[in-house]
């Protein structure tokens, strides 16, 4: 009797720490993985990543900042998914979807059998669910506003258990696009806290383990305040790999919080982390020196998406009491003026001092690594000094000594600002501060805290010049609408116009409209290299350079594939693994 | 008199020091402005008294730098040309007092050669020249905040031991609120609200008035103390029995006796807001670029390769102890010559 | 108890005043926490501006100081935008991290700083007051600034000791003892750095009050009854010089949450110092308010024990 109870008590344990243990379940009947398609690797290891500041959150639907998205991106899966490497779109949670011909109707077929991290089932009603919370307009969640399309929020109908059906407002380009990063959410857990209204404060980071669940290859094990967060493999992920092996490989990943990139540079030197991430040139220096000894390898991908350039205020400023610098917009409205400005910054300079030789000059706000969309028959003038005077003169300029006087005789002088937490941009501040001096002018550099930048080319339009970034979210073009639109949020020279201030503005609105609804890329294309074209011509931003993406990993890390889209190094974790003799917690279905 | 003799040593040293920093354009060999956009992180020049050929020179000379082609920022001396070390050469133009312009430096050497003493930054500029002029703005918000801190410690020691019961407590509450301050915080909400056109006169100063009114407290109190036991001594009592007025009594009888006070704060304090001012710009919050400080000097140390790589971006740290050594030997000097001053 | 009670009430008003200060601070700086936002071209500044308003953002100054202040008077300190936590907990685990490093440092400070002055008091010869006065000067002028980034440089040069951080990565991997000795040695730079910083100070105080008690006649008279030296300087001497350095000691009490924060940036611990830094950067208004308030708070605790101490241990005091 004793030893069947025994026994029977054995068996009920090992039930509940198998199902609680996070090693990879076998394939069930009817359940559709997705096959992932590289060489097969080996179960086993913990994979330590830095990063530079802590997560603010865990809710996919309220997270903004960069870190917490990090994170999230491993816990969670979307429907269709933009290949990091490719930049083109593959299935993912939908395995296929249908477009109508006018191309205002998706209609997106799930994969069957797929359950969340916590055992649960996923089906359309969860995809309702999670689009209802992304365009819920009390949440206001930072990505409602990628699913308004024409004025009007996307649709969702659930058709049946594995079939929805997505209804836009007018037919948008690249509309699978929109459903990357948009992490489909288990209604069985947060119903509740969202008809309570609760939802906001879901998923802080202190939220218990067991309340949380994702479809993506990993789920939250630990967290400890301050220091780290520990994720733990899902049992129940979705992809497999050629040998019908449930992937992820690695059994955890954990998140550590260092505080700035030093301390990553530190930690990987000293063998503690195994990827760091978007290093700086010097940084990519340092460790190069030592790679090979301490079994590590880096990678210069290129240049990377963003990019910096010069903006100049052209805000309409009679409302608000800014005379001063009303006073100089006389000078930057003169295209002349833009265009000497651009002709004498040394780019080749800037590349070379603050980004030592790692990066690349833009004469335009498509990166040279974008393929897809940069228009290479764009000119790149070298740097001449001669050429800006010329300019110059015949804007009606002249010098007394060595200052620069406009036509009426004033001293040109002016204030960039740039963020002082940013010293890339600071840095470039100081040397165009150099360049612009040969022409005459004076300028001053302020860097200013970061909130206080924003504040004054977004708010108060209390500035003069401004170095900014942007730029490096996706290769498309549809998410630079708002900085190319006249109306857009983020059309930084001249903010707020209720109608196109000046003819090209207006061209450039019809160009980029045009290019949303069209649905081919070569006619796209087409659409955009205009608009690059009437970029280049008008100088509203003087472009300045781009960084190259640099990354490392320690050499015993297979199938790592580091891409120039984020994340740039963990966005293929669920395929990453360890060489080696295979470990002892490795377990195979 | 050993603190005399002391006080005369530290005074001495002191006085050098800040004459090679007020005089910083003659002393400096280079402009701390120009950009050597081909020397970034150059390390310091060398001399040399002994050349490639074995022979002795008397006059130290120097060997050019030449960027390498391997790594980053590594360079090597190339050995073709000796160019010897002169004084009283002619470089860059510099003002004095800020109206005669003057071409004559110190010591210098021919171009193609270049001082560095103390190497370049990430923008190739002479970091000893950065240093000296950098000097300039350090000292003089540590003089200028130190005389404004007195001034207000002096006031307020002054009214709250004299007239005493509500307003001193009154005051001593003000000053224990200062001492308690979020001063950082301060800082960064007034740095940003400084119009655009921060001519760098206006932020120095802006800078400075905050250092030095945050910190009134401490020496508002050693003022107090001595007002108060100064106030009690029977020679006070007796001229207020002639009559004397309250502005009398404090100008005639209490104010000498906070001069020991006062001079032995001030030679401890200037150093502190050098300190003060140097943290501030360390944490980016000081003057903006290409205006030098020691603090945004140090600053670049932030970054891990900077220091890790170049130790010679650690020079302004030297500055910095010296002229606190200078300042707290003058201050030690001051007290024990007011000890025995006392006795 | 007057006295007390004086000092109770004094200390709630300074409270109070710190508080509305730094709400005011906060308002003048411009820019809100949401800020970041708007340069996100895929976010549209109406989202910006509703998510403002959800947090209270866009009210008056008084109405947020006021919802504030009621809600403190629950235990309530506020919530954090940034990390989407009520403020306590954060600050919580940040102080305690701040009170490990400063506790530490203090008590090593002291423990070195006592007897080392009363030693060099004892021992009254010349040459040891000049090494005594070179040596405290030489450290005392060379700023914490200075101590901190040389100290990382031989660490980071050496790889000695670990290079900043509270743990190593394996931490929980490690059975206790290994745990114990992993945070002892994430804390001695730290703590290094602190002590280098106080203890010029502190020998100093400690060896000029006993040098001044030494000269007292009832000193001499220890002495003329053939009582040893080492009783003379502990039991007979230090506590009759423990006056001000009681209210050193309550300096230093008072300094615990707040001194450390140049050490703590620099050396990436994570302690209050970090947090505040980047709460003020990043305007997260509520994190800075009560960051301040908790040092503030420690400051008239401090300044608070350091009175009673001496009320308990000076008997001189207490007659008056």
């Amino acid at each position: 009797m004793r030893r069947l109870g025994y026994s029977v008590t054995l068996l009920l344990v090992c039930a509940v720490v198998g199902s609680a243990s996070s090693a990879p379940r076998p394939a069930e009947p009817g359940e559709e993985l997705q096959i992932s398609d590289h060489p097969a690797g080996q179960y086993g290891g913990t994979l330590v990543v830095a990063q530079r500041s802590e997560p603010k959150t865990l809710n996919p639907v309220t997270a903004a900042d960069a870190p917490s998205r990090e994170v999230i991106g491993r816990l969670t899966a979307d429907l269709i998914h933009i290949n990091r490497s490719s930049q083109q779109t593959e299935p993912a949670l939908a395995k296929l979807w249908t477009l109508s011909k006018d191309g205002r109707i998706f209609t997106i077929k799930l994969r069957h059998g797929l359950r969340f991290s916590d055992g649960q089932p996923f089906d359309a009603d969860d995809v309702v669910f999670s689009f209802q919370l992304y365009l819920d307009d009390k949440i206001n969640s930072p990505q409602r506003d990628l699913l308004v399309v024409g004025g009007k929020p996307i649709e969702v109908h659930k058709i049946d258990q594995y079939t929805v059906r997505f209804t836009l407002a007018q037919p948008y380009a690249a509309a699978q696009r929109i459903f990357d990063s948009l992490a489909m959410m288990p209604r069985h857990l947060l119903q509740n806290s969202y008809q309570q209204g609760k939802f906001t404060q879901a998923w802080t980071l202190t939220t218990s383990p067991a309340e949380m669940a994702g479809m993506g290859p990993f789920r939250v094990k630990q967290y400890v305040p301050g220091q780290k967060i520990v994720l733990e493999r899902n049992p129940y992920y979705w992809k497999a790999d050629r040998s019908h092996h449930r992937l992820p490989y690695l059994d955890q990943l954990t998140f550590l919080f260092v505080g700035n990139e030093d301390a990553q540079v530190i930690r990987f030197q000293a063998g503690e982390t195994d990827i760091i991430s978007r290093m700086s040139a010097e940084s990519y220096a340092l460790l190069s020196q030592q790679a090979s000894s301490r079994g590590t390898e880096l990678f210069d991908l290129g240049p990377s998406l963003e990019y910096n350039f010069l903006v100049f205020n052209l805000n309409d400023l009679s409302s608000k009491k800014l005379a001063g610098i009303a006073a100089k917009q006389a000078w930057f409205q003169d295209l002349k003026f833009r265009q000497a400005i651009s002709a004498a910054i040394d780019r080749d300079a800037i590349v070379k001092l603050v980004y030592a030789g790692r990066g690349a000059a833009l004469w335009g706000n498509v990166s040279p690594s974008n393929k897809f969309w940069v228009d290479q028959s764009l000119p790149h003038p070298p740097r001449s000094l001669e050429k800006a005077r010329e300019l110059l003169k015949a804007a009606g300029f002249s010098w007394r000594g060595d200052a620069l006087l406009d036509p009426r005789g004033q001293a040109v002088e002016f204030s960039i600002i740039a963020s002082s937490s940013n010293t890339q941009r600071t840095k470039m501040a100081v040397l165009i501060q150099d360049d612009l001096s040969k022409l005459g002018m004076n300028v001053h550099v302020a860097p200013l805290e970061f909130r206080d930048v924003v504040n004054r080319v977004f708010q108060t339009y209390d500035y003069e010049v401004s170095i900014m970034g942007l730029g490096g979210g996706d290769a498309d073009p549809n998410p630079e609408m708002n900085v190319w639109l006249s109306s857009g949020g983020t059309h930084l020279w001249h903010l707020g116009e209720v109608k196109p201030a000046t003819d090209w503005e207006a061209q450039i609105d019809q160009l980029m409209q045009k290019q949303m609804v069209t649905l081919k890329y070569k006619d796209r294309k087409h659409l955009y290299d205009q608009v690059q074209e009437i970029i280049a011509a008008n100088v509203p931003y003087v472009f300045l350079a781009t960084p190259d993406v640099m990354v490392g990993a320690k050499k015993s890390l297979a199938n790592f594939k580091p891409a120039i889209l984020d994340s740039n190094t963990l966005w293929n974790v669920d395929e990453l693994y360890y060489w080696g003799p295979a470990s002892s917690s490795g377990a195979r279905p | 008199m050993a603190a005399r003799r002391k006080l005369m040593v530290a005074a001495i040293f002191l006085l050098s020091l800040h004459g090679a920093i007020l005089f910083a354009g003659f002393v400096a060999p280079q402009d701390p402005a120009v950009q050597n956009r081909d020397f970034p992180f150059v390390p310091p020049t060398r001399l040399h008294f002994v050349d490639a050929g074995g022979r002795i020179h008397l006059r130290p000379f120097v060997y050019p730098w030449v960027a390498r082609r391997d790594g980053l920022y590594q360079y090597e001396e190339s050995r073709e040309h000796e160019y010897p070390l002169h004084l009283f050469v002619p470089g860059p133009r510099y003002l004095i007092a800020g109206c005669l312009a003057a071409h004559t430096h110190l010591f210098g050497v021919e171009w193609p050669a270049q001082l560095f003493l103390a190497g370049t930054d990430n923008y190739g500029r002479d970091q000893f020249s950065r240093i000296l002029f950098g000097g300039q703005i350090s000292l003089a918000a540590g003089l200028l905040a130190t005389a404004i801190s007195l001034f207000f410690g002096l006031f307020m020691g002054c009214v709250s031991g004299f007239y005493g019961k509500w307003m001193d407590e009154s005051a001593m509450r003000l000053a224990e609120l200062f001492l308690v301050l979020p001063w950082l915080y301060l800082l960064l909400a007034v740095r940003s609200f400084l119009p655009l056109h921060v001519s760098s006169t206006q932020t120095f100063l802006l800078l400075v008035a905050v250092i030095g009114t945050v910190g009134w407290a401490r020496p508002a109190r050693l003022i107090r103390g001595v007002v108060l036991s100064t106030k009690s001594r029977k020679y006070v009592l007796a001229s207020r029995g002639f009559g004397a007025s309250n502005a009398y009594i404090l100008r005639r009888h209490v104010l000498p006796h906070t001069y020991g006070i006062l001079l032995t704060q001030a030679a401890l304090l200037v150093p502190q807001y050098v300190i003060a001012e140097v943290t501030l710009s360390f944490f980016g919050l000081g003057l903006s670029e290409p205006m030098p400080s020691w603090g945004s000097l140090l600053a670049s140390l932030q970054q891990y390769n900077v220091l890790v790589s170049y130790w010679w971006m650690f020079a302004p740290a030297i500055a910095l102890v010296l002229v606190t050594i200078g300042y707290l030997s003058v201050a030690n000097a001051f007290e024990q010559q007011l000890q025995s001053d006392s006795i | 108890m007057k006295y007390l009670e004086r000092r109770v009430v004094h200390g709630v008003l300074l409270l109070i005043a710190v508080s509305v200060l730094c709400f005011l601070f906060s308002d003048l700086a411009p820019g809100s926490f949401f800020d970041e936002m708007k340069l996100n071209p895929q976010i549209s500044a109406e989202t910006v501006a509703a998510l403002r308003s959800q947090y209270g953002l866009d009210q008056g100054l008084s109405v947020r100081y006021l919802r504030w202040v009621k809600s403190v008077l629950r235990g309530d300190l506020g919530y954090s935008f940034a990390y989407n936590t009520p403020v306590r907990s954060l600050l919580v685990i940040r102080a305690r991290n701040t009170l490990l490093l400063t506790t530490t440092a203090t008590l090593v400070a002291w423990l070195i700083a006592i007897p080392l002055g009363v030693w060099i008091a004892g021992r009254g010869g010349a040459w040891e007051d000049r090494l005594t006065m070179a040596g405290t000067s030489f450290f005392l002028s060379v700023p914490e600034l200075v101590v901190a980034l040389s100290l990382l440089y031989w660490v980071v040069r050496t790889h000695a000791l670990p290079a900043g951080g509270i743990s190593s990565v394996r931490f929980d991997d490690l059975g206790a003892w290994a745990k114990l000795c992993d945070l002892a040695a994430h804390l001695v730079v730290p703590v290094t750095i602190l002590v280098l910083a106080s203890l010029p100070i502190l020998i100093r105080h400690v060896r000029a009050s006993m040098v001044e008690v030494l000269r007292a006649q009832f000193i001499q008279a220890a002495r003329g009854h053939g009582i040893g030296r080492r009783r003379i300087l502990f039991h007979y001497a230090l506590p009759a010089a423990a006056n001000p350095l009681i209210s050193l000691f309550g300096l230093s009490l008072a300094g615990l949450l707040s001194s450390s924060l140049l050490v703590e940036v620099v050396m990436g611990w994570p302690g209050l110092g970090p947090l505040l830094l980047e709460a003020s950067i990043s305007r997260d208004v509520y994190v800075v308010v009560g960051a301040v308030m908790a040092s503030t708070l420690f400051m008239i605790l401090g300044s608070f024990l350091a009175d009673v101490m001496l009320v308990v241990v000076d008997p001189r005091v207490r007659v008056e």
